[in-house]
């Protein structure tokens, strides 16, 4: 009863919240220069017909009507067209969180296989030399920028080695993506059992997975590090040892008692790469939502741009959520 | 106008030359056991920078807009090809003046099968094919063709250009005389009436069909169109995905015989390098819009032919006469003299571009290059620099495309180079889609643009860009003895008269100096020679 | 009273009978020490003095003008002439690479330090007045909403947005900057100011009628200092990726500047045709000096962590802890 009683006041919390989201960013986009009718209708364009275009699109209201507009609108699922593809952004957007949620969660995925077990090993100083590595490892990740390494993995990979197949988009040009369910190809072609869309599509995720991985191995190493550390010299885990419990047991309660902090690290890193593996997704030509909405804001066009920010944020606090219920499900003292 | 250059712009007549060649004898249409037997379904893949935005061509001139629209229109008349001088595997339109031909040029009909221009030059009388088919089975009336124009004197978008070139502003001026003919009625005799036809811009559309999607908020169908195919052409559109791909599908009733290409996907690749990848790959057969170093690069690779061929396409820097200095023809003349031009066609283009040394394209009829006298030389720029009272130079910004990778190092070496004669000038650069809001409000000092005139015809490539009232005259040149002149030339059919015209025109244009005039692209198309069929005329753009 | 090492950022130096410079002395000893027992964090510190050398002094060091194109020598590969080869317009890219770090240490620095002053400055109002009543409270929570809402704005979408309303600049790349890390200062000062609070000591300066701008000056604010130094480190070296990510898509500085992102841009489609130094050698740059960036975050860490100091001190001889 507590505990629905809680997510009923996040949720509630939500709604100011996602508000004040889209006030910021509806007076950003429109603080942004450039005239979507000129742009529409190119250099050809006469002033009439831009004048005409604007009155459609209803530009040439003031701007608090437009954004009364606008709320009225979102309030009803309505997220306006893009005009650079013509359709409505939630079908753009559709197609394109799901690609980059695939390439993020897999991302995550490979970066959790780096980082949790190098983090462990450098935090019990057993290994010296994994150890070190892994304090070097989470240091240089997080120094790389991720946009250069993709480069450079396609160069070695690609150019030089021939070992990866185009390194462009997420499948395969030749083939026709899976019949959409979930989104994620890979998914989606092994419900259909569609094998070659399921190879293509893993084949195309490597290089930027693993692009992805690198570089947020090393925030998760780090935590995982400090967290264990500071549970292997905590009270209860001298007490276990004087106790007599064998090591791995001991490892076992501090890694259950790190848990929160990975999740925590896990949620932000999680939050901040639906926006932030933008330039991946640009080197890797792979469609997905980030790119979507950064063309947006270079090309003068707004709703992509604010559709885009009202779907993460709220998939940033919901995955917020989530996090804290599973605070709630892994922590007995905060349940009291 | 749009980012295409003239030469064999439309995939169709690719593909239809590819279709005669299969035709003659390579997997012969006429043995359908065979054909079925070989299981091949001769799928062409293209790497494009975008997908169209929309199929209107009203309203949208983006690059994929307008390769859809060669495929999927057809025009009432094309010019005939005929090899090109330095690739003879290359087929191009043959755009000169024939004094030997009627109306002095190489025509052949598509749509329509008779035209003639009468005595007086003042009406235009075509007679259309009979038994031309639409892709919603329509059959192709002197209706459709009014439907066309009347359309691009309402619609307010591209349309008021092409009418007013021809002097056309009223619907009574385009006629119905019979049910496969039709007439056009212009007040003053107009060398561009049988060009206008030609002109990519003036496809013909399926008015019956049309009438029936259109509704009293769209009552010329742009919603329809926008996203699907109502014309006489090769193709029809069978998918399109922005942002994705648009898949063409080959008509088997086209009038002209089924395309041999039964596929064309266009597949949006927005970066050069990946296009590259993907046609040194093999997953693709036609890379398209590559940078200059990736051409070479591919002229090395085995199973890549890359045909390059001059175009009409040109890029220049504006220079804007309402802003100063540039309002004094001395500073615009020094600027093109410390324009390091052989630089810049080395080591950005690598050789595949020529100098501009004329203000219409050089393949154009009526082109001469007898004004051209500002080969690079600073010091013939500092002097008139000092003449016109900027001994010490001065301060200026240039803008440039963000989208176009070959401008930044444009900009950086004449950056450079203007620092040696005291000239310091600011890079700007723009992003790719604000960029033409930029040019066309003109209130830039230099900026960079690139444009190809349709029409090969001197008359409509100055009045583009020089004649003051024009909307594409950038750089707000204005000179009336100029505007007279190229007026004159659009209201005579007489090509020696035509020929003076304009070479003055271009005589007062290279003094004036309105442009810092930099080169003609090449056009390039690198495409994989398609081993399944080894047509003998190899697939270009 | 022992402190829990499960409690950290506690009191690092207690406001002790040494005067500020007894405790700057024992900072240094400390730091000496640090980097003689541990030569990766020294590392790290030659790696951003070397950095700063270049930012200014790269005119004497560079061999070629990083502006200057020269078309005769375009896009040669790696050479005696030139160490790290040329980019497409025939300029060096070593020279370039030196002269990057004005432009990206200034741009991060003056970023950083403004979004570290406003923030922590905020953060210490709001942490200190958390529980009052009336104005303070309310003005608090509205506040730290603002910065919620400004913290799920996605942050790179946010800084081109910026980039573009604010025209291309480097005074609009340092406010994009500045911008999207006011939040991240806000909530550590906050956090650390309501930690420290609660200490014994500050409740004695507030019993004993000291006025809270004092409390906030001498015992806040020097106690809370030591993860904000560790955290504007890291920010540094995550801001000089911020800008060259922005310079990437388009949004940085202008040509010809030189900018390590930007470099990378320029150099990427000449990747596919083989050329690969003009990318490679800005991003190795780069990646090197976010590194050391880190690695003085990691130190200052180590330094605030009082359990680690200790370590030091144990093994460098007698250093006694003036706090302890």
């Amino acid at each position: 009863m507590g505990t629905l009683r809680y997510i009923g006041g996040r949720l509630l919390f939500l709604v100011p919240q996602i508000f004040g989201i889209v006030l910021v960013g509806f007076l950003l986009v429109k603080a942004v220069p450039g005239d979507p009718a000129t742009l529409m209708l190119g250099p050809m364009a006469t002033p009439d017909s831009i004048a005409k275009l604007r009155g459609e699109l209803g530009l040439d209201k003031p701007l608090p009507v437009q954004f009364i507009i606008y709320i009225n609108r979102i309030a009803h699922g309505d997220f306006g067209t893009s005009w650079q593809t013509t359709q409505p952004v939630v079908e753009d957007l559709a197609v394109r969180f799901p690609a980059t949620l695939e390439l993020v969660s897999f991302g995550l995925l490979v970066a959790l296989a780096i980082g949790i077990p190098l983090g462990i090993v450098s935090a019990t100083r057993r290994h010296r030399v994994l150890a070190r590595i892994g304090d070097f490892y989470g240091l240089v990740a997080g120094a790389l920028p991720d946009f250069w390494l993709a480069l450079i993995l396609i160069y070695v990979f690609y150019s030089l080695l021939g070992w990866m197949s185009s390194p462009i988009g997420r499948i395969d040009v030749m083939l026709l993506p899976p019949r959409t369910i979930t989104g994620f190809y890979t998914i989606d072609s092994l419900v259909e059992g569609n094998w070659p869309a399921f190879r293509s599509s893993l084949a195309h995720l490597v290089l930027p997975v693993l692009t992805l991985g690198l570089v947020n191995a090393g925030p998760i190493l780090k935590t995982t590090q400090s967290a264990m550390e500071r549970m292997l010299q905590a009270d209860f885990s001298l007490y276990a040892r004087l106790c007599g419990l064998p090591e791995k047991l001991v490892m076992r309660h501090a890694l259950r008692n790190a848990l929160p902090s990975i999740v925590t690290i896990v949620s932000v890193l999680y939050g901040f790469l639906i926006g932030g593996a933008v330039l991946v997704e640009i080197v890797f030509s792979w469609g997905g939502a980030g790119q979507y909405a950064v063309q947006g804001v270079l090309n003068a066009d707004f709703n992509p741009v604010l559709g885009f920010v009202i779907f993460s944020a709220l998939f940033s606090l919901i995955v917020y959520l989530v996090v804290d219920l599973v605070y709630l499900a892994i922590d007995p003292r905060i349940r009291q | 106008m749009t980012e295409r250059d003239r030469l064999n712009v439309t995939r169709r007549t690719v593909l239809e030359g590819a279709a005669a060649v299969a035709a003659g004898g390579v997997l012969p249409a006429s043995f359908p056991s065979i054909a079925a037997a070989a299981e091949e379904t001769h799928t062409m893949v293209i790497a494009a920078p975008a997908t169209p935005q929309s199929l209107d061509h009203e309203f949208d001139v983006s690059l994929g807009t307008i390769d859809s629209v060669g495929g999927l229109y057809d025009n009432l008349l094309e010019y005939e090809k005929v090899h090109d001088p330095k690739d003879p595997e290359a087929l191009r339109e043959d755009i000169s003046v024939h004094t030997d031909r009627p109306y002095n040029l190489a025509l052949k009909g598509k749509l329509a099968e008779k035209w003639e221009v009468s005595p007086d030059g003042t009406v235009g009388r075509f007679t259309l094919r009979q038994g031309v088919k639409s892709n919603w089975a329509n059959e192709l009336t002197a209706d459709d063709v009014k439907w066309t124009w009347d359309r691009k004197l309402h619609l307010n978008g591209l349309g008021p250009f092409q009418t007013g070139v021809l002097g056309i502003t009223k619907e009574e001026q385009i006629q119905v005389d019979g049910r496969y003919v039709i007439s056009f009625h212009v007040p003053k005799p107009n060398p561009l009436l049988l060009k206008q036809m030609v002109n990519l811009s003036n496809p013909v559309y399926d008015a019956t069909k049309c009438k029936q999607v259109s509704s009293s908020d769209d009552p010329w169908a742009h919603k329809f169109l926008e996203n699907n195919t109502a014309g006489f052409g090769p193709y029809v559109v069978s998918q399109l995905t922005r942002g994705q791909q648009a898949v063409f599908k080959a008509r088997a009733d086209y009038y002209r015989g089924k395309p041999y290409m039964d596929t064309v996907i266009f597949k949006e690749v927005p970066t050069s390098a990946s296009r590259l990848s993907l046609l040194q790959g093999g997953s693709v057969d036609i890379a398209q819009f590559l940078q200059p170093l990736e051409y070479i690069t591919l002229t090395k690779a085995s199973g890549v032919k890359v045909d390059a061929v001059p175009a009409s396409f040109a890029i220049w820097i504006e220079l804007n006469a309402k802003i100063k200095p540039f309002d004094n023809v001395k500073v615009r003349q020094a600027m093109n003299y410390a324009l390091p031009r052989d630089d810049v066609l080395k080591a950005v283009y690598h050789g595949l571009a020529d100098k501009q040394t004329g203000c219409i394209p050089i393949i154009y009829p009526n082109f001469t290059d007898k004004f051209w006298t500002y080969d690079t030389n600073l010091d013939k720029a500092k002097a008139l620099l000092t003449e016109a009272g900027f001994k010490d130079g001065f301060k200026s910004t240039l803008s440039y495309n963000a989208g176009d990778p070959v401008q930044e190092p444009i900009a950086i070496l004449y950056q450079t180079s203007l620092r040696k004669i005291g000239v310091e000038i600011t890079l700007n650069k723009v992003p790719a889609a604000t960029f033409y809001d930029f040019v066309t409000k003109r209130e830039q000092p230099m900026i960079f643009y690139l444009d190809s005139p349709w029409v090969p015809d001197p008359g409509y490539s100055t009045q583009l860009y020089f004649n003051s009232k024009s909307y594409v005259d950038y750089s707000n040149y204005v000179n009336p003895e100029v505007d007279d002149l190229i007026k004159s030339g659009l209201e005579t059919l007489d090509p020696k008269v035509r020929d003076e015209t304009y070479t003055r025109v271009q005589q007062l244009v290279m003094g004036d100096a309105p442009w810092a005039s930099l080169s003609g692209r090449a056009m390039c198309s690198p495409g994989a020679p398609t081993s399944r069929a080894s047509p003998t005329t190899r697939p270009i753009i | 009273m022992a402190l829990s090492p499960n409690q950290p950022g506690g009191p690092i130096w207690s406001t002790g009978r040494r005067g500020a410079g007894g405790r700057a002395r024992f900072a240094l000893r400390y730091f000496i020490q640090l980097l003689r027992t541990h030569p990766v964090y020294a590392g790290g510190y030659v790696i951003v003095a070397v950095v700063a050398i270049f930012a200014l002094a790269a005119p004497l060091v560079a061999p070629y003008s990083p502006i200057t194109a020269d078309p005769s020598v375009y896009l040669l590969p790696p050479s005696f002439s030139h160490l790290f080869g040329t980019d497409v317009t025939g300029m060096d890219v070593l020279s370039r690479v030196i002269f990057a770090p004005r432009i990206d240490l200034a741009i991060a620095l003056v970023g950083t330090g403004l979004s570290a002053a406003i923030g922590t400055f905020l953060g210490a109002l709001v942490g200190y007045h958390q529980d009052a009543r009336g104005v303070p409270r309310f003005l608090s929570g509205f506040v730290m909403r603002s910065a919620d809402v400004l913290q799920a704005f996605p942050v790179f979408v946010f800084a081109i947005a910026l980039v573009a309303v604010f025209g291309q600049s480097i005074a609009s790349v340092v406010f994009a900057i500045a911008f999207v890390n006011i939040p991240i200062y806000l909530r550590l000062m906050r956090s650390q100011v309501m930690n420290i609070r609660r200490m014994r000591y500050v409740e004695a300066a507030y019993v004993s009628g000291m006025p809270d701008s004092y409390i906030i000056r001498r015992h806040v604010v020097p106690n809370a200092i030591a993860p904000v130094l560790a955290q504007l480190s890291v920010n540094i070296g995550w801001s000089i990726l911020l800008t060259a990510g922005l310079s990437f898509v388009g949004a940085g500085v202008r040509a010809p500047t030189p900018e390590w992102g930007s470099m990378i841009a320029t150099g990427f489609p000449n990747i596919m045709t083989g050329q690969w130094w003009p990318s490679l050698f800005p991003g190795l740059a780069l990646a090197v000096t976010v590194y050391g960036f880190g690695i003085i975050g990691a130190s200052i860490e180590f330094m605030a962590d009082p359990r680690r100091r200790r370590t030091l001190a144990n093994a460098g001889g007698p250093i006694r802890d003036p706090g302890e």
